[in-house]
């Protein structure tokens, strides 16, 4: 697919100055292609996310269709990151920081699937609501897509420049999440309580909040991915 | 094999100094002076129990002539585990390993500095015998080298060398057995060994060391010159003798380091060309996280 667009010449673009090729050339190609298409990956679940969130928020199905139709690029994309890096693994020989690299993309790109998913039944929930009759939605829920994109580009970053400390800071901001949650959580039930008849509009934003919690979840598991990659240590960020 | 007074040893001395407490060259290797272990924090995280420690080598250096080939050298063996020795060419690998067994006493301008304790005797003390150094410590080498005889008197030469008095079939029978090699064989005992595949020859040559009933069996690039499978047969061989025996292994090959040890030191060249250690670590955490920029950048072929 885009693989196509930048073959040509982009293998030589990513190895700074010229000269001899090193004894891995074609291994740290090959892994920054690998991690152009993970970036590429991130971007596509963090596009996915914003116009999840906006169909909510605007009532807007068409977009929200539109959601759920491009996550088959998203999962197309997933399996061809894993066939990249299993026949790195294969043929290769990786080991020490190498292979924890590897591993660490691979985890990072499933667990971006599974975002994708998120943002997949948060469309879902918009186009429910929107045919539901209009109800204000939960002023916390745009708040929260808006930091779980923030924290899905930072740990992007962080991946990139394997930054340990920027990983840390990733899995910070759950806690943000989790409060704005719990917020949403009982806002739902006040609803459900002063108006009954509000009660499906009420649990649908109870479960598009849930949703984007557990997708929080999935960006600080991107986070420990980077800091095993960073030190060799498996670390639970959010205990 | 004796196990080492638990009581503080005498005064330490420096056998190169003189001739103070000579150890008779009638004395077996068990009888000679024990001497204390130095302190583990020499050895980085290494730290093996006193009885588990073969080999303890305490600021090594070897010298052929004016050349230093290896450099100030501290690092434990540990009973009953292989331990591979990886490292560019030239750094001083195959030197350290036959500084295990005085192999390199053969050549004349050979010499060490610092020690080499094996089970707490100073191996390169006055009236320790190299023979039964090399009895104890066995060697087989990067290609497969069984003498001009049959599979039978291959394996028998040493034990018959020695004086051994015990039912000779049996020993022979045995060793081959050890080796792996013993279905491949046993219809042809009489057959010339040079006969035999690469891969059964270096089997043949791992039997011929064993059947001296050795301690370590040291072992110099000994798949460099055999297919995959033979390669394979011989890795996961050291894994069933270690149950009885103290392996080290000298391998190019990482990845047989990583398959078949479960500990590897790595070393490299200095500026004076003196091959020094790195790092040596369990070999899982050296291959998944390695200490030091330099084994990173020699284990994933970053290296200069």
């Amino acid at each position: 697919m885009e693989r196509a667009i930048d073959a040509p010449g982009s293998d030589t673009g990513t190895q700074g100055p010229a000269g001899p090729p090193g004894p891995r050339a074609t291994f740290d190609r090959a892994l920054d292609r690998v991690k152009d298409d993970v970036l590429r990956l991130g971007a596509r679940v963090e596009q996915a996310l914003e116009r999840a969130g906006r169909a909510l928020v605007q009532r807007d199905p068409d977009l929200a269709d539109k959601v759920r139709w491009e996550d088959a690029e998203v999962n197309e994309l997933q399996r061809q990151i894993n066939t990249e890096i299993t026949a790195l693994i294969a043929t290769q020989g990786p080991v020490a920081r190498d292979v924890r690299e590897l591993l660490a993309l691979y985890h990072a790109a499933a667990e971006l699937e599974r975002m994708g998913d998120y943002a997949v039944n948060i469309a879902k929930l918009a186009q429910q609501l929107a045919s539901e009759p209009e109800t204000p939605i939960l002023k916390q829920i745009p708040r929260m897509e808006q930091i779980c994109r923030e924290q899905l580009r930072d740990a992007m970053r962080a991946l990139v420049d394997i930054s340990e400390s920027d990983a840390r800071g990733v899995a910070q901001r759950d806690d943000e999440i989790d409060h704005l949650y719990n917020s949403v959580y009982e806002d739902a039930i006040q609803l459900m309580t002063v108006a009954p008849e509000r009660a499906r509009q009420a649990t649908h934003m109870l479960f598009a909040a849930h949703h984007l919690e557990r997708l929080g979840d999935r960006v600080t598991n991107i986070g420990e991915d980077v800091v095993f990659l960073a030190t060799g240590q498996v670390e639970d960020l959010n205990p | 094999m004796k196990t080492r007074d638990p009581k503080p040893a005498e005064p330490e001395r420096d056998v190169r100094e003189g001739p103070t407490i000579r150890v008779m060259a009638t004395q077996t290797l068990d009888e000679s002076e024990q001497i204390e272990p130095a302190a583990a924090g020499e050895h980085g995280s290494l730290d093996f129990a006193a009885d588990e420690v073969v080999f303890d080598l305490q600021s090594l250096s070897c010298f052929y002539g004016s050349f230093r080939a290896v450099r100030d050298i501290s690092l434990r063996v540990p009973k009953n585990q292989v331990t591979a020795i990886i490292g560019p060419s030239g750094c001083g690998k195959s030197t350290l390993l036959r500084s295990f067994n005085r192999m390199n006493d053969l050549v004349d301008s050979a010499r060490i500095e610092g020690r080499i304790l094996y089970h707490g005797v100073d191996l390169y003390a006055d009236g320790v015998d190299p023979v039964e150094v090399r009895r104890r410590i066995g060697m087989v080498f990067q290609k497969p080298n069984p003498f001009p005889k049959s599979i039978y008197d291959n394996v028998a030469f040493g034990p018959r060398v020695a004086g051994y008095k015990g039912n000779m079939d049996e020993l022979v029978e045995r060793s081959l057995k050890r080796a792996a090699i013993w279905d491949e064989v046993h219809d042809k005992l009489r057959e010339p060994g040079t006969a035999l595949s690469g891969g059964q020859q270096q089997r043949l040559c791992i039997a011929r060391a064993i059947a001296v009933e050795p301690d370590v069996i040291l072992m110099d690039e000994p798949c460099s010159a055999l297919d995959p499978i033979a390669t394979l047969k011989i890795e996961e061989l050291m894994r069933e003798l270690k149950q009885n025996y103290t392996i080290v292994i000298v391998t190019h090959n990482m990845q047989q380091a990583a398959r078949a040890s479960d500990f590897t030191a790595f070393l490299t060249m200095g500026e004076d060309r003196a091959g020094y250690l790195v790092e040596m670590a369990p070999t899982q955490d050296l291959f998944t996280r390695p200490a030091h920029r330099l084994t990173e950048d020699y284990i994933t072929g970053r290296f200069g």
